[in-house]
């Protein structure tokens, strides 16, 4: 791990780290941006629409559009809200999902925090986020976002142990949670990335990675059918669309977790195609992931409450439990390599 | 004994940040009286506490903390929801002879902790900290401490067996 804190106290070292994050901030915001308008016209084309297409060339501006509304509307707390929690909670919902960027490599040299336990570092401050959604929907004072705060606890409590249960097996494989280490790890040829060898664990963490990011088909916290809107039915304007901006940051992130664990990171699919940047083929196989995020919203139905937590902890647990116990009898039969 | 040799680095700087910080926490989870806000100066002790480890370099033992605690924090708050009333909020009354008696055992408490902590030496130790110190943990815990760790292991599928034993008897007389 960099230990940053022995640098000397400078005014030059402060800007460059914060030139660093303000460089992640503006891309990750101008990936939510267009993430929002292609879930919008992947959706409306699976749906037979067209998405929207009145803003700018083809709609390409309805998500700036989208966002200069939010800011200009009116900021309403409501009156018997506990005041400081209700605007303590966006900011405690996006805090982590933005220091989760840290730590996640683009490429071999392209990496802000090279961190050896990478991985727990992600789940950890993911964490953090159910907190801010709790007490969101139990400052708003409302029985809708108290309930939605409550199924958001359940949900990622009960999906963290199978997510984190799923990467056990890859670990064993690779002897490490450093996630720098785990691409180098994966060989050059596609069929050597651990989404083969670790299949069991790829699907699971795939699950449980979509219930963690309260999208369809485990958007329970935010029903909007059952509960309006879920934890955040009394924000507005800004507060709300940090809400939103967590959300989608974490999409980002967790994209970008599996390209890195299962699909081999930045590394080409044939070493043949070394030619094309790692950062390229980085970016193809993070817009897979996001596209099959958004094409399982267009398709599947929700969960129901029960029907959920019986996922988690009878299918998904077992699962996982499974591939750890087939990947140590494969770690013992083939050795690390196979 | 008072010779505080201190040197201003980016280290010095992050240990006095976050012990205040865990610090403030801790006083505010006693002073404030809704179950809520407790539980959120509680967590917020216990990432000041992971960052502390952070530190010293056990990048394993913050990041577990942090997992851990966020979650058992966000149960606190949740069963601290749904089983007190969030209506009323009880004033304490104030009882004088016991709160000088508290105070006079916490700056005895203080003092004896300070000499201590100032009386005590820190030898560096002999060998260097391993590069990866999780593999190390890891090493260390399958084989020279496999024993105590199966141990907890089955204390805590015994507690676990039992929490749920006692929620299904409830469930049988209503």
């Amino acid at each position: 791990m960099q230990r940053f804190w022995n640098d000397p106290i400078s005014w030059g070292h402060a800007g460059i780290y914060l030139l660093g994050a303000i460089a992640v901030l503006a891309v990750v915001i101008l990936f939510v941006t267009y993430a929002i308008y292609f879930e919008r016209k992947v959706i409306g084309w699976m749906q037979y629409r067209r998405g929207p297409n009145r803003v700018g060339p083809f709609g390409l501006l309805q998500s700036v559009v989208d966002v200069a509304k939010l800011l200009l509307k009116e900021d309403t707390v409501p009156a018997k809200a506990d005041r400081k929690l209700f605007i303590l909670a966006p900011v405690l919902a996006f805090v982590p999902s933005f220091l989760v960027l840290a730590i996640i490599p683009y490429g071999l040299k392209l990496q802000f925090a090279d961190v050896n336990v990478g991985f727990l570092y992600y789940i950890a401050l993911s964490g953090v986020t159910t907190i801010a959604i709790v007490i969101g929907g139990w400052a708003s004072n409302n029985k809708y976002a108290l309930l939605g705060g409550m199924r958001s606890a359940a949900q990622m409590i009960s999906y963290e142990v199978p997510l984190v249960m799923s990467v056990v097996g890859l670990t064993m494989m690779t002897g490490s949670l450093n996630l720098r280490d785990i691409v180098a790890y994966q060989g050059e040829y596609f069929w050597q990335w651990n989404f083969i060898p670790q299949i069991i664990g790829f699907v699971v963490f795939v699950i449980a990675a979509v219930s963690e990011l309260n999208r369809t088909p485990f958007d329970l916290p935010e029903a909007e059918s059952e509960l309006v809107a879920g934890y955040h039915v009394e924000y507005s304007g800004f507060r709300f669309a940090f809400f939103m901006l967590s959300e989608y940051i974490y999409v980002y992130a967790i994209a970008c977790l599996a390209t890195i664990l299962f699909l081999g990171g930045w590394n080409p699919p044939l070493p043949q195609l070394d030619f094309i940047p790692g950062l390229i083929w980085f970016a193809l196989k993070f817009a897979c992931i996001v596209f099959f995020l958004f094409w399982i919203r267009a398709t599947l139905p929700r969960l129901r409450v029960d029907q959920l937590m019986g996922l988690a902890w009878k299918v998904l647990l077992p699962l996982a439990i499974l591939n750890i116990f087939l990947t140590a009898i494969g770690i013992e039969v083939f050795g690390k390599g196979g | 004994m008072l010779n505080f040799n201190i040197d201003f680095t980016g280290e010095f700087f992050a240990f006095f940040l976050l012990s205040v910080c865990a610090i403030v926490g801790a006083v505010l989870a006693i002073n404030f009286a809704k179950v809520v806000h407790m539980a959120l100066s509680l967590a917020f002790t216990f990432v000041s506490l992971a960052g502390l480890f952070i530190l010293l370099q056990a990048e394993f033992v913050a990041f577990v903390q942090v997992l851990l605690y966020v979650g058992a924090v966000t149960i606190l708050m949740i069963f601290g929801i749904m089983m007190t009333k969030h209506q009323d909020e009880e004033k304490a009354r104030s009882r004088p002879l016991l709160e000088t008696l508290a105070a006079i055992g916490c700056l005895c408490l203080f003092g004896i902790l300070f000499y201590a902590i100032r009386a005590a030496s820190f030898p560096l130790p002999a060998a260097k900290l391993p590069d990866n110190n999780t593999l190390e943990i890891g090493k260390l815990l399958y084989s020279a401490y496999a024993i105590p760790f199966e141990l907890v292991s089955v204390l805590l599928t015994v507690a676990f067996i039992g929490a749920v034993a006692l929620a299904k008897r409830e469930e049988e007389k209503p």
